[in-house]
């Protein structure tokens, strides 16, 4: 197979911005292959995608299972003799492939740059505030009631009993926040499937796995690989990390569980009795799912942040792209946690206010995610997916050959 | 001068206590010189009862028994009208053995001691005390061929020193190749950028420079006489002359010539002998006549001279020099494709380091789209040229991989690049609008003269096939000399190099040329055995005109008249005394090295005849490289075979077969050269010396074979200085032949 070389110049330019301007100081030893404790023997990496990347070929990067695979230990980064540094470099083309996979595109611009902050805060903090002032809801409760409902009458209250006035108002903030991020992550994850399989030829093949087959065989096994963060703890540099993502990644599957729980005993057993409305039990065991969710969702966040301030004084430059997405989870679970002790206490102004944050800071995080380092959470998930795929008997078959 | 002896053992460092002391004092007596034996003669009580002998009786040759004479240089210095011949028991002889186990002494481990008693003895006994040859008149000025980089630091730096210069350049202004450039290599820290050509600069200060004098336009015809008195001809740059330099004319072509068989190929020249009244006079010549780009039109899959737009690396330069380059260049390092990994011939680092400099230019002048591919199998970027290998890498629009460039096809508008084996892990098409092949510099003495010599052997230098047209004599171990004494070569002519490179060795070889004329001046040898005043002595009444000498000499030193007797050129000569070992008749001598000297010395060595245990083998040692081996052997205290004495010789060539027959009829069982490697990678100081030896070892073992000996009692080994640790093993085997064969059949007659 010829491949016709056409480097992109901008792909070098925009990667160097991205926390990549090491990486042309590659000299292509492979010292970094060899120490990477996630690349296998048949298929290392990084040495490659650091010259595809210095030769600006940003289709092989995109394509490349690999670039997903890294989970940017750092191993690599302290061994290499010329300063590469191959873990921020293949860091910068995850962030420029969520950027260049994300859609709407100007949106996946607009969470790529630092200075877009303030755009980035005011999309969300413009539409609450908006749907608050159209909610009509726009007052403060008094103590007595703020006690009994929390924030439930956030947007108002009507009696239409089959739907809440709140709960209509979230939904179409959250709801159309998750659906543009679910779009944009489908896009995205088909292109790189279809990417990932063309790179080895599978993208016109006879035999295919059904989807249930697919998850059966590829994505459950990735995803439980990933909730024992068995590649994390092969990490030898930075092996503290997962003392602050493993929290992290439990805390979201718990919070999760109470936002459908939540979801599901409010909006849809609130139908039928209306008493099912309110805050949940402070004493029912899923509000301690909820509580100790948000303390390991602050703690992890936590350990990441000082992880990061470590490597910052250690030399690493992070990026926007790195704090970012700690910025909004610390965000989401400070807000969030700083909202429920304000409720009980009963400081109604100021909880309305934190409330109000934490709302935007959930938006952002749902609306957001495929276009920040969050995007992983759906990338390397298919690829590490990919991964077995490529290993499996499907590949394999000679009648795919 | 009459010599007065006095001979001293040193029982010091281990002598004492493993041989008798007595009886190598005997020993000497025996032979001539009554021995005084001392505990430590190096130190200053040892050293004052030398000199006490030298105040009261005036001895004036002293031997000195005891360490190797590699050793205590300075302590055993007596001054320069004492000669002290030093016997090596120690590396040689006490730390290669021990007592006995019922602790008396080896009496082959004595034997050996007392045989190099007796040959210290009898080569004090038949030394001279040298007077350096000296010139009646002596030309200080060094000659500077070519007025590129390398010919106009040479100049510079030599006038530096206080020398006349003359600087003749062909062309008809001073430069070189560095005119053609549009930037050269970066030369000061942080070596990360070009810089624009200094070479306008150097020109200058050549120019106004007071002690050179430049002459353009204008080339060597011939050059003639020796150090200190080179005669050289000028002529108009590529005018015929009577002074141009001779061919080269065999003993049997001028036969063939004087019968009128063949024609003379000097025909209307100037004898090479003549010395030209009109010649200017010069004592050093610097070489710097630099290189000629490579063709490369023979690799017919990159296209250059058939595909436009493939062009070599020194074209590209004129490209760029005269306005701008293409937006996307490949540059192709190695021609070989997938079967050979080789970069262009006569490139070194120097394509390496030219490749990233034009990459340089094609982002410098499309800062844009500027893409620069380099395809490299080699990327040499030596010293500091790592760190502008560095800056260039970190170009957005600089493009490397080592890669196999398997074709260069044209193709809608643009060449296609056809790239395998890289390290994208696919091959590789890759769409450009130029391809640059990083040709090699030629120097210019492959396949021309240069240097036009008017000598016996001929106008070039020899052998430089072994070097790929590189005027050398050995680039390793003698830098900046030639096989021509008084020839210093630097820049393109020693080997490609950068500008950098250029102007050390230039100011190496200028210092080189200082270092000869100096040398010339106070009658010494310049290398490698400086400042040897002795000097080949030729007793011409016996001379049979048999011209081996003249051929065989290595640097050409001996020119010949009508006759064919040697005409010496003691300020050429090296001081290797190959002409020695050549000649048949022995009359050619050296005042501390002679062929009576070596051959008493053989026959003082005491050979049993009725031991058939104690046989006896002479090992001549080239003193270059084996004797220091043989002293780091027993320095390691490496065990040594007790029946070889070792003979040091200036080198293998020196070796003259008389002394082989003298140790043969003195009843010695074999005889063994021990020197350098030659051939390729030879390791010979005198380039030749261990060629020509074993040459004559073989042609003498015939001889042996005609008297019903063996032809194997004769043999040569080459040794390297590293091979100490093998020594023993070496000289063992062949002594087990030895052993094999018996004692020589005529012991004892």
């Amino acid at each position: 197979m010829t491949m016709n070389v056409q480097p992109d110049l901008e792909f070098i330019r925009a990667m160097k911005e991205a926390g990549g301007n090491t990486l042309k100081q590659c000299y292509q030893c492979a010292t970094c292959s060899v120490a990477c404790p996630l690349s296998s023997d048949t298929k290392p990496f990084p040495r490659k995608e650091m010259i595809l990347a210095q030769w600006g070929l940003k289709d092989q990067l995109i394509a490349d299972p690999n670039v997903y695979l890294c989970h940017h230990c750092g191993d690599c980064i302290a061994l290499c003799p010329r300063g590469a540094r191959p873990g921020d470099v293949l860091g910068a083309i995850r962030a420029y492939v969520y950027r260049s996979l994300g859609w709407p595109k100007g949106l996946a611009d607009l969470c790529s740059k630092a200075k877009n902050l303030p755009v980035l805060i005011g999309i969300p903090a413009v539409v609450i505030f908006f749907m608050w002032l159209i909610s009509g809801g726009m007052h403060f409760p008094s103590g007595e009631q703020f006690a009994k409902v929390g924030y439930t009458h956030f947007f108002g209250h009507w009696d239409f009993r089959l739907l809440a006035k709140n709960v209509l108002f979230i939904d179409i903030i959250m709801l159309g926040s998750v659906g543009i991020a679910v779009f944009s992550l489908y896009k995205g994850a088909s292109a790189l499937w279809n990417g990932m399989t063309a790179s080895i030829g599978q993208n016109e093949v006879l035999y295919r796995p059904s989807v249930p087959q697919f998850i059966k065989q590829f994505l459950w096994p990735a995803i439980l690989e990933i909730l024992a963060h068995k590649r994390f703890r092969e990490c030898t540099i930075n092996a503290d990390r997962v003392r602050g993502h493993q929290p992290l990644v439990w805390a979201f599957i718990g919070l999760f569980f109470v936002t459908c729980y939540s979801l599901f005993v409010q909006d849809v057993l609130g139908i039928f009795w209306p008493s099912m409305h309110g805050p949940l039990s402070m004493w029912g065991p899923v509000k301690w799912v909820a509580n100790v969710a948000a303390v390991a969702m602050i703690m992890g966040t936590v350990i990441l942040w000082q992880n990061r301030n470590k490597m910052e004084a250690a030399g690493t430059a992070n990026t926007f792209y790195d704090w970012f997405l700690i910025w909004i989870i610390m965000g989401v679970g400070v807000t969030g946690l700083a909202a429920e002790v304000l409720r009980l206490v009963g400081v109604v102004s100021l909880g309305y206010i934190v409330y109000y944050v934490h709302l935007i800071s959930v938006m952002m995080l749902f609306l957001y995610l495929p276009y920040t380092k969050f995007a992983h959470i759906v990338y390397r998930t298919l690829a590490m997916a990919f991964e077995r795929y490529r290993e499996s008997s499907y590949v394999k078959n000679p009648l795919n050959g | 001068m009459k010599k007065v002896y006095g001979a001293y053992l040193c029982t010091g460092c281990g002598i004492g206590a493993v041989l008798d002391v007595d009886g190598l004092k005997d020993a000497a007596s025996d032979a001539g010189i009554a021995m005084k034996d001392h505990a430590c003669l190096c130190g200053a009580e040892g050293r004052a009862f030398i000199e006490k002998d030298i105040a009261d009786q005036g001895v004036n040759t002293i031997v000195v028994c005891g360490c190797s004479p590699r050793v205590m240089q300075q302590e055993f210095n007596f001054g320069e009208q004492t000669i002290t011949v030093r016997g090596n028991l120690r590396e040689h002889v006490a730390w290669t053995g021990s007592l006995k186990d019922d602790g008396s002494v080896d009496d082959f481990l004595q034997e050996m001691a007392t045989d190099y008693v007796r040959m210290a003895v009898t080569r004090a006994q038949k030394t001279e005390l040298p007077a350096p040859y000296k010139l009646e008149t002596i030309s200080k000025k060094i000659l500077v061929m070519g007025g590129g980089i390398a010919g106009l630091t040479a100049a510079q730096e030599a006038a530096k020193a206080g020398y006349e210069v003359t600087l003749v350049e062909k062309e008809a202004q001073l430069g070189g190749k560095a005119l053609g450039w549009r930037k050269m290599f970066p030369t000061a820290y942080p070596y990360a950028d070009l810089e624009n050509p200094s070479i306008q600069n150097m020109v200058a200060e050549v120019q106004a420079n007071g002690k050179i004098t430049v002459k353009t336009g204008t080339e060597v015809a011939r050059i003639g006489g020796a150090p200190g008195q080179f005669n050289v001809t000028f002529k108009t740059a590529g005018a015929a002359s009577e002074w141009d330099a001779p061919a080269k004319v065999t003993a049997d072509q001028q036969d063939l010539i004087n019968k009128g068989e063949l024609e003379d190929p000097n025909k209307g020249l100037q004898k090479y002998t003549t010395a030209n009244p009109d010649g200017e006079m010069f004592g050093a010549v610097v070489l710097a006549t630099g290189w000629t780009p490579a063709d490369v039109s023979q690799y017919e899959h990159l296209g250059h001279g058939k595909i436009a737009n493939v062009v070599t690396n020194a074209e590209f330069e004129k490209l760029a020099k005269n306005g701008k380059v293409p937006a996307r260049v490949a540059f192709v390092q190695s021609p070989g494709g997938k079967e050979d990994d080789k970069d262009f011939p006569y490139c070194n680092s120097v394509t390496s380091m030219v490749a990233l400099k034009q990459a340089n230019y094609v982002v410098e002048d499309n800062p844009v789209d500027g893409k620069a591919y380099i395809l490299y199998q080699h990327m040499r970027t030596p010293g500091n040229a790592e760190f502008f290998y560095k800056s260039m890498q970190a170009k957005d629009g600089v493009f490397m991989t080592k890669a196999a460039v398997t074709k260069v096809t044209a193709g809608g508008g643009a060449l296609l690049v056809d790239v395998e084996d890289n390290l994208l892990g696919e091959n590789l098409q890759l769409e450009v609008d130029m391809v640059v092949l990083a040709a090699g510099m030629i120097p210019t003495t492959a396949g021309a003269n240069t240097i036009n010599l008017a000598y016996r052997q001929g106008p070039a230098f020899l052998d430089l096939d072994l070097f790929d047209g590189y005027a050398d004599s050995h680039f390793v171990c003698f830098p900046y000399e030639t096989r021509r004494t008084g020839i210093y070569n630097c820049g393109g002519v020693r080997k490609a190099e950068t500008m950098d490179e250029t102007i050390d060795d230039a100011t190496g070889a200028a210092l080189k040329a200082i270092q000869c004329i100096e040398s010339a001046n106070r009658g010494v040898a310049v290398h490698p055995r400086s400042g040897d005043q002795t000097y080949p002595d030729f007793f011409f009444s016996r001379c049979t005109q048999c011209k081996r000498c003249t051929e065989e000499c290595p640097f050409g030193a001996l020119d010949d008249d009508e006759k064919g007797t040697p005409l010496p050129n003691p300020t050429r000569c090296r001081r290797c005394g190959t002409c020695m070992g050549a000649c048949p008749e022995r009359i050619i001598n050296f005042a501390d090295y002679s062929i009576d000297m070596i051959g008493s010395m053989v026959k003082s060595i005491e050979v049993p005849d009725d031991d058939e245990e104690k046989l006896r083998v002479a090992v001549f040692v080239c003193e270059n490289d084996a004797y220091p081996a043989i002293d780091m052997s027993g320095m390691h205290r490496n065990k040594m075979n007790r029946l070889v004495r070792f003979i040091p010789v200036r080198c293998l060539g020196s070796v003259n077969m008389v002394w082989i027959k003298d140790a043969m009829s003195s009843g010695m069982d074999g005889a063994l050269l021990l020197g350098c490697k030659y051939g390729d990678d030879y390791q010979c100081h005198f380039v030749k010396g261990s060629e020509i030896a074993s040459r004559r070892m073989e042609n003498i073992g015939e001889t042996l074979g005609s008297l019903g000996l063996e032809p194997e009692r004769c043999g040569v080994r080459e040794i390297a200085i590293t091979d100490y640790d093998k020594l023993p093993a070496i000289i063992d085997e062949f002594v087990e032949e030895i052993v094999a064969m018996g004692p020589n059949p005529f012991k004892g007659y």
